[in-house]
C-alpha cells in the first residue's frame, strides 16, 4: 500500500507542475503588459514598474517563473487589482465555503445518485428503471444554471421556502447543493446501474442466492457493495469537477465562493485574482483525484499490483 | 408464382444498424437533433421576426397574453389582440381589435442560403398590424421564440467547431502517441495529463480569461478543452488495434508503419470518436451555454441561449418566461445528442447484448 500511495503522488508531481505553468503562462500569453495587468488597469506608472521589478518581468522567462514558484510556495500570490486585499486571504475566505457546497452537493448526489441506481439495476427494463435512466440523462443535460433559476423562481420567490440567495444558515445550503448536484446525481445513477447490473450477473450473486441468502443480504451486501467500487471513481472525479462547476451555481445564488471570485475577477480582469482562484481549484481538483486513487487501492486491492 | 431464390437473397441491414432504429431512445434522440437541424437550416423562414427586431412597447409579454380562439365572429382559430406595456400601468390588451394567426404568411424580409434566396414568406405568423409571440417577449420586446431560432445556429455552430478543434488536434495526437508509443507517448501523455488536471469548464474559462472574452474565443476553448478527452480515447482504442493479427499482417506484407496507421488502423478505431462526438457536441453546447450565462461568452445582442437566460435571471420574478424558454431549448438539444450518443454507443459496442 506505501508503495502505491508513494507511486501515484509521484504521478501528480508533474500535474501540479502543469497547472503551475499554465496559471504562470495566463498573464504572459494574455494580451497587454503582464505588468499592467498584474497591477491593475487603473494603476499609475510606479506600481506598474513595482510589479515589474516584484516578477522580474523584464528578465529571462525561467527567471519569471523560478520567481512565480517561490511566490506560491510562499503563499504569496499578490494583491486583488479589484479591492487591494491579499489573493491568498480572499482565497482562505472564500474557499471553506465552496468546499461546503461541494460537499453538499455530493452528499446529495451520492444518496439521489446510488438510489435511482440500484433501483433502475434491481428493476431491469421495468418502467422504475426506465423512468430513473431518463430522470438521470436529463439531469446530465440540464444546464445547472437554468436549474438553480427555476428552483429560485419556484421554491424561493413563489413558496418561500428557502432564501433567494447568500450562505448563512441550512437553508441557504439547500437550493444551490441540489443545483450544483444535479448533474452528478445522473452520472451517479447511470454508473451505478451499469455496475450493479453487471455484478448481479456474477457467478458468486448467483451462488449467493443458491445458498439461500435472502435477497437484500445478496443485493446489499454481496452486490452493492463490490458494484460501488467504480462508482468511488466516478464520485471523486464528480468531486473535483464540482469545484469547478461551483463558478456557476455560485454565481447563480451568490454564494460566497472561490468560483464566484473567479467569475468576478475575469470579469474585471483582476489577474493576480484569476490566478489565485484557477490554482487553487485545480490544485485541489489534483488532490481529490489523487485521494480517490488512494481510497480505490484500499477498498479494491486488485488495483495496487497494477 | 413467386421466384424461390428471391427471400433468400434479402440483404439485411448491418447489426449496429437493427440495433439503433428498434431503440425508442435512439429514435428520440434522432428526431431532437433532426428538428434542431431542421429549424437551423430553415431559421429566416421558421422565425416570424429577426432576432434583433426591437418594440419598446410589448416588453416582457408572457406567451398566451391576448390569445383567443374565436375571433371576432365567433370563427374557429388562433387570434391575436395586440398587447402594450406602458410605464406605469403594466400590461394592458386592446381586446377590441383581433387578427388572425395564419401559416405562410408575409412579413419581415430576409435571405437565405447565402443570400441566393429572398423572400418575406414565414411559416407562421399575424395577417394584420399587431405582432404574435409563440414564446412572449424579452426586456427588449424582441420575439423570443425568433430568437431561440436564430440562436440553434450559434449553438450548432460552438458545437461543431468546438468538436472540429477537439477531433483534428486530439485524435491525430492520441492515434500517434497510441500507435508509435515510446518516449513520444511518454511526452504527449504528460501533456494530456496537465490538461486533464483541469476540470474541463475551468481549462475553457483559464483560456477565455487569458485571450479574452467573446464567441470566437469561447468556442476555440471549448474545443481545446476537449482535446485531451479524444486523445486519450483514440489513444486506447489505437493500442488495442495495433497488436492485433490483421495489424501484423499488414507489417509483415510490408505496408509502411505510417500507412498502416491510416488504412488499417484508425478505421478500425473510429467508433469510440463518433460515440465521443456526439456526446461532446453536448457537452459543449452546455459549456457554451455556461460561460455565455456567466457573461465570458457571447455577447447581446448576439441571440446566444446562455446568454439570453443570464438576461432572462434579472427579471425572473416579472416575466419568467424569458429564462425558460432558452432552457429548454438548451435541455432538449443536449438530451437530443446525449441520447444519440448513449445509443450509438449501445449499438457499436460488440460486446452489448
Amino acid at each position: 500500500m506505501l508503495q502505491y500511495t508513494i507511486r501515484r503522488l509521484l504521478v501528480a508531481i508533474p500535474s501540479i507542475l502543469g497547472v503551475l505553468i499554465i496559471v504562470f503562462a495566463m498573464v504572459r500569453l494574455a494580451p497587454g503588459d503582464p505588468a499592467v495587468l498584474l497591477a491593475g488597469e487603473f494603476a499609475d506608472a510606479e506600481t506598474v514598474e513595482r510589479m515589474r521589478e516584484r516578477f522580474g518581468l523584464n528578465e529571462r522567462i525561467e527567471v519569471q517563473f523560478v520567481r512565480f514558484l517561490g511566490g506560491v510556495v510562499q503563499g504569496d500570490l499578490g494583491r486583488s487589482t479589484r479591492t487591494n486585499r491579499l489573493v491568498t486571504d480572499d482565497l482562505r475566505q472564500f474557499f471553506p465555503n465552496t468546499l461546503e457546497l461541494a460537499l453538499a452537493a455530493i452528499i446529495f448526489a451520492l444518496i439521489f445518485g446510488i438510489g435511482l441506481g440500484v433501483a433502475a439495476a434491481l428493476y431491469r427494463n421495468t418502467w422504475i428503471d426506465a423512468f430513473a435512466m431518463i430522470l438521470a440523462l436529463i439531469g446530465v443535460s440540464m444546464p445547472v444554471f437554468w436549474f438553480g433559476l427555476l428552483a429560485i423562481l419556484y421554491f424561493s420567490v413563489d413558496l418561500g421556502w428557502f432564501p433567494v440567495a447568500g450562505r448563512g444558515t441550512f437553508m441557504h445550503l439547500v437550493l444551490p447543493a441540489i443545483t450544483l448536484g444535479v448533474s452528478s446525481t445522473g452520472i451517479i445513477a447511470r454508473m451505478t446501474r451499469s455496475s450493479m447490473l453487471e455484478i448481479l450477473s456474477q457467478d458468486y450473486i448467483r451462488t449467493a442466492r443458491a445458498k439461500g441468502s435472502p435477497g437484500r443480504t445478496v443485493v446489499f451486501k454481496h452486490a452493492l457493495r463490490n458494484g460501488l467500487i467504480p462508482v468511488i471513481t466516478v464520485s471523486g472525479l464528480e468531486f473535483g469537477s464540482l469545484m469547478a462547476g461551483a463558478v456557476i451555481t455560485e454565481t447563480v445564488f451568490t454564494w460566497p465562493g472561490i468560483g464566484r471570485m473567479l467569475v468576478q475577477s475575469i470579469l474585471s480582469r483582476d489577474y493576480p485574482s484569476v490566478q489565485g482562484a484557477v490554482l487553487l481549484i485545480a490544485i485541489s481538483f489534483i488532490f481529490i483525484n489523487l485521494f480517490v486513487d488512494l481510497i480505490y487501492g484500499f477498498v479494491d486491492p486488485r488495483i495496487r499490483y497494477d | 408464382m413467386t421466384d424461390p431464390l428471391a427471400a433468400t437473397v434479402t440483404v439485411k441491414p448491418p447489426r449496429w444498424q437493427r440495433r439503433i432504429t428498434r431503440n425508442p431512445l435512439a429514435i428520440l434522440g434522432a428526431l431532437l437533433i433532426g428538428s434542431f437541424l431542421f429549424i437551423v437550416a430553415l431559421a429566416p423562414f421558421i422565425a416570424p421576426y429577426r432576432a434583433e427586431t426591437q418594440n419598446l412597447r410589448t416588453t416582457y409579454v408572457p406567451p398566451g397574453l391576448g390569445w383567443s380562439l374565436r375571433g371576432p365572429d365567433n370563427q374557429l382559430g388562433l387570434w391575436v389582440s395586440e398587447a402594450t406595456r406602458s410605464p406605469v400601468g403594466g400590461v394592458s390588451v386592446n381586446e377590441a381589435e383581433q387578427y388572425p394567426v395564419r401559416l405562410f404568411v408575409r412579413g419581415q424580409s430576409y435571405t437565405w442560403l447565402f443570400g441566393l434566396i429572398r423572400s418575406d414568406v414565414h411559416l407562421f405568423g399575424v395577417d394584420g398590424p399587431v405582432r404574435f409571440h409563440l414564446l412572449g417577449t424579452d426586456e427588449q420586446g424582441r420575439d423570443l421564440f425568433s430568437r431561440i431560432v436564430y440562436g440553434a445556429w450559434i449553438s450548432l455552430f460552438i458545437g461543431l467547431i468546438s468538436v472540429g478543434i477537439g477531433v483534428g488536434i486530439g485524435a491525430p495526437v492520441g492515434a500517434i502517441s497510441g500507435f508509435y508509443g515510446g518516449w513520444l507517448d511518454l511526452v504527449i501523455q504528460r501533456v494530456i495529463d496537465t490538461m486533464l488536471a483541469f476540470p474541463g469548464i475551468l481549462l475553457a474559462i483559464v483560456l477565455v480569461a487569458t485571450f479574452g472574452t467573446g464567441l470566437t474565443n469561447l468556442m476555440i476553448a471549448v474545443g481545446i478543452a476537449a482535446i485531451p478527452i479524444y486523445a486519450r480515447i483514440l489513444r486506447g482504442s489505437v493500442m488495442a488495434i495495433k497488436n492485433r493479427e490483421f495489424i501484423e499482417a499488414a507489417g509483415a506484407l510490408g505496408r509502411p508503419k505510417f500507412s498502416t496507421l491510416f488504412r488499417h488502423v484508425l478505421p478500425n478505431a473510429m467508433a469510440p470518436l463518433i460515440v465521443q462526438s456526439s456526446l461532446q457536441m453536448a457537452i459543449a453546447i452546455l459549456f457554451a451555454a455556461g460561460l455565455g450565462f456567466l457573461g465570458l461568452g457571447a455577447r447581446p445582442p448576439q441571440p446566444e441561449w446562455g446568454l439570453m437566460l443570464a438576461r432572462g435571471r434579472e427579471y425572473l420574478a416579472v416575466a419568467p418566461h424569458v429564462a425558460t424558454f432558452p432552457g429548454l431549448a438548451i435541455i432538449l438539444v443536449v438530451l437530443g445528442f446525449n441520447l444519440l450518443g448513449d445509443s450509438l454507443r449501445d449499438a457499436l459496442d460488440p460486446r452489448s447484448k
